[in-house]
């Protein structure tokens, strides 16, 4: 399941779902929204292209790790402190693939989905800053991603 | 001919979204864009940069496929075409 939703998730009914025939492991990965002194966080995506972008980051994932099963359910809309934002459940027939599969799926999130957060404070609202400038991830890099003027 | 310009973000923010546009024959995406922000010096200032080129941060994108900076004074705009211009992203 890859999705963008503004309702949180089922974990338990994730990690339940990921175990399959040969499964030995299931990492889960659950970004929360930290106090930061914040009073909220607003999220937003550009949700067609986001979700495209995910489902070719789980397929390249499942196929470098050997993934049995992954799901990434990325919320947006406004959530407060200790809310899930994002989750992953991987699945793998021993622990370094799941972890390393898990580990690779979020930061190539991080790099290429178009996802956007905002810190709502008192005193109004500072956007997040990419930790990776200039998009140098998939919004770039996967092939076929570009397009060409005409000529 | 009809489109859409979708900002996102601050952009947003500062321009509005999913902007119905009727670019002239010829319009090329850097010039529907330019058009587009000059309704707001701020936002036109947070996309571009004092020569009018796009911001080396600014992403563009056209029906969900990124095109180049070099490449949008060359891209012509076709009838249904969705523009989408947005900061560096921070998900996850």
């Amino acid at each position: 399941m890859i999705r963008i939703q503004t309702n949180d998730v089922d974990i338990g009914a994730l990690i339940a779902a990921a175990k399959e025939p040969g499964t030995g492991a299931v990492v889960v990965f659950d970004g929360v929204v930290r106090d930061d002194g914040i009073t909220e966080m607003e999220l937003e995506a550009y949700a067609d292209v986001a979700v495209a972008e995910m489902e070719k980051i789980a397929q390249e994932a499942a196929s470098q790790f050997r993934l049995q099963h992954v799901d990434i359910v990325h919320r947006i809309g406004r959530l407060r402190v200790g809310e899930n934002i994002l989750i992953i459940v991987v699945s793998a027939g021993h622990r370094p693939e799941a972890y390393a599969g898990s580990r690779y799926i979020i930061e190539e999130i991080k790099k290429s989905v178009p996802i956007w957060k905002k810190e709502l404070t008192k005193d109004g609202g500072r956007w997040v800053v990419g930790e990776h400038g200039h998009g140098t991830g998939t919004l770039t890099g996967r092939a076929g991603s570009r397009t060409s003027p005409e000529k | 001919m009809t489109v859409k310009v979708r900002f996102f973000a601050r952009f947003r923010e500062l321009l509005g979204t999913d902007i119905p546009a009727e670019p002239e024959e010829g319009a090329t995406l850097l010039s529907l864009v330019r058009d587009l922000a000059r309704k707001r010096k701020e936002g036109y200032d947070a996309i571009f940069d004092e020569h009018g080129n796009f911001h080396e941060f600014v992403i563009v994108m056209r029906n969900g496929k990124r095109v180049e900076h070099g490449d949008a004074a060359a891209v012509r705009i076709t009838d249904g075409d969705e523009i989408a211009v947005f900061p560096p992203v921070a998900g996850g």
